[in-house]
């Protein structure tokens, strides 16, 4: 008989204990490959959502992402940066807010966002126009498809902002605007009401037309170049400005925005990673121990001591196989629950994910648990290898 | 008589306790030849069983020389010990300890697929053992489905199972009614009326009535030894 059968066979020959010791070790790995999805998850996830709008660079006034002073002189700005070679395009945007009044009477803020309209768009069009260019009557509006319900237009219908850039005018005149289509904004919440109009609309309707600014660049790199290059070019035609490449973003929020998501990760797949050690080391050493005299009898007959300590490792990889391979649907299940948890939290962008699936979490999943098992095994197994034969026996005879 | 096929010279066991060593056995020298039929008897604590652990290999001496098949095995070490005990002795305990989760024909099995013997063969010899200790119709059968004679029986085929030239037995019919132990007895002479040389450890007197050479130990020393004839 093999030796992974023949653990097997040790091992079921107790099914109750084996089947607990299989499922706890399920409902402890889930936990761990939860916590390693959800190490990675936000900065997976904000990754996602940064290179889905078009655009791999990001140009700020200061190392604070999206924290920090507007860039002055907007214009001038882009317009050195787009003359770079490694550049493709620049779109500066602008972040305000808006009141509009709902059909019932009710008043709706809404986030509002200005955008220097080029080729590429920081949304997806779902439905009707994107912006136009500038042309006889209201200027044209983007908006999501919450505030499009929520103010009862489709495109094509009219809508009026009251918006409140924060430096203008607190009791700024309504702005009337044409809605020329329904998008999907990348940052979204989940019942977050959105619009969008040109730059220059969105000044206007802020009271800023004089005032030159942004709160950020974003900026495509030209093919051929890649992010990097143009992030170095722009480093160094415009010192004044801070860029960035996506993956420099996400590291930066890694670093400060959710390291807490991090720590407690590495917490919790620590505590669940003991549990598992101490849950297969208890059965292995409680089994080994019934087990004693029939171990020092197959010593007797010539099983090695390697034999008889590589069952033990066996039984630990079978119980930690089997508990892992179920953990893996588990794991999953249980974080699509807390996922949706955890989506609910106020200003959190609906395309976020919290616990997102990668293969590098699935093979740390599996290397830890494999780890877990050796660790757990190693004092059964001790014991199995320094087993007095003759004396166990005897004992055995004698009780 | 042929060669001996274990042999003791001066051999000492001691085992180190807190409040001194305890010597089981003291400066004995045996020799079994071949083909022999010994029982060692005498009363409990004399260190009959820790000869018979010597004997196996299971035991390494604290003092002496101890020789199986002309090779002195005193000071291997323990894996080659196992190596021994897997080709050459074979173990038949008193509680017969088969694995309850391994079938009869399982548990005969084992030792030859753990030496490495191939599938056909283990196949062949488990199937003769089993009929050989009458048990061919309970060959797929737990040793919790077996009587007690029955699972000695299996575990005398389990210990046969690698042919060795040395069974040892440690009182085999300790845990069996008379009737019972009569039949495993009966087993012993048929195994070593087939060329096995058996040593049995035993407080039975039926057993001891059946082999042609008896050792009486006491104190850890041979006191006397009988012959048949």
């Amino acid at each position: 008989m093999r030796v992974w059968a023949f653990a097997l066979r040790s091992l079921v020959r107790q099914p109750g204990r084996a089947s607990l010791g299989v499922l706890g070790i399920a409902g402890v790995g889930a936990l761990l490959f939860d916590m390693l999805m959800l190490s990675r998850g936000l900065v997976v996830s904000l990754q996602e959502v940064l290179d889905s709008a078009g655009f791999d660079v990001r140009v700020m006034a200061t190392d604070v992402p999206f924290g920090g002073p507007p860039v002055t002189g907007a214009r001038a700005a882009a317009a050195a940066i787009a003359a770079l070679p490694e550049v493709a395009e620049v779109v500066p945007v602008a972040f305000g807010r808006a009141r509009a009044a709902g059909p019932d009477g009710r008043v709706l803020h809404a986030g509002f966002m200005g955008v220097e309209t080029g080729a590429r768009r920081p949304w997806t069009l779902l439905a009707g126009d994107d912006l136009a260019a500038p042309r006889p009557g209201p200027p044209s509006l983007v908006v999501n498809r919450n505030l499009a319900e929520a103010l009862g237009v489709s495109p094509g219908g009219a809508a009026t902002l009251r918006a409140d850039c924060s430096r203008g005018a607190s009791a700024l005149p309504p702005a009337r605007f044409r809605v020329a289509g329904i998008v999907d904004f990348p940052f979204d919440e989940a019942a977050g009401l959105s619009a969008a109009a040109r730059l220059e609309d969105f000044r206007h309707a802020c009271g800023l037309d004089e005032l030159d600014e942004a709160q950020l660049l974003l900026v495509a790199s030209r093919e051929g170049h890649g992010p990097a290059a143009a992030v170095r070019a722009i480093r160094e035609a415009r010192k004044d400005l801070h860029a960035f490449t996506n993956e420099e973003l996400v590291a930066r929020f890694q670093e400060v925005g959710f390291s807490y998501f991090r720590q407690i990760s590495t917490v919790l797949s620590t505590v669940t990673l003991v549990f598992a050690f101490l849950l297969i080391t208890v059965l292995l050493t409680v089994s080994v121990n019934q087990r004693f005299a029939e171990i020092a009898a197959l010593r007797a007959l010539g099983f090695s001591r390697k034999r008889v300590v590589q069952d033990v490792l066996c039984q630990s990889a079978l119980l930690v196989g089997a508990g892992g391979a179920l953990s893996l649907p588990l794991g999953l299940a249980l974080s699509t629950w807390l996922d949706a948890i955890l989506r609910a939290m106020p200003e959190i962008p609906a395309s976020f994910r919290f616990f997102v699936f990668e293969p590098r979490a699935l093979g740390l999943h599996l290397a830890l648990l494999a780890v877990t098992a050796v660790l757990a095994a190693l004092y059964p197994m001790r014991l199995v290898a320094g087993l007095p034969i003759a004396a166990t026996l005897r004992d055995e005879a004698v009780t | 008589m042929s060669a001996a096929i274990v042999e003791a010279r001066g051999v000492t066991k001691a085992f180190p306790m807190p409040a001194g060593p305890v010597v089981a056995v003291r400066d004995l020298s045996l020799a079994v030849p071949a083909g022999d039929y010994v029982a060692v008897c005498g009363p409990s604590g004399c260190g009959k069983s820790t000869l018979l652990h010597l004997l196996g290999c299971v035991e390494t001496p604290t003092a002496g020389t101890l020789l199986l098949e002309g090779r002195d095995v005193s000071e291997l070490p323990d894996a080659e010990r196992s190596a021994i005990r897997l080709a050459k002795v074979g173990f038949v305990f008193q509680r017969f300890f088969l694995l309850p989760m391994l079938t009869a024909w399982e548990n005969v099995e084992l030792p030859a697929a753990e030496a490495g013997v191939s599938r056909g063969e283990r196949r062949r010899r488990t199937g003769e053992l089993l009929d050989y200790v009458g048990l061919a119709h309970r060959a797929h059968h737990r040793p919790s489905q077996l009587s007690g004679g029955e699972a000695q029986r299996v575990a005398v085929a389990r210990a046969l199972a690698n042919r060795p030239r040395l069974l040892l037995a440690d009182e085999p019919t300790g845990e069996l009614d008379q009737a019972t132990g009569r039949q495993i007895v009966a087993l012993f002479d048929r195994v070593h009326g087939d060329g096995t040389t058996v040593v049995v450890v035993t407080h039975d007197p039926a057993i001891a009535s059946h082999t042609p050479r008896t050792l009486f130990m006491r104190d850890g020393r041979i006191e006397s030894e009988e012959r048949a004839g």
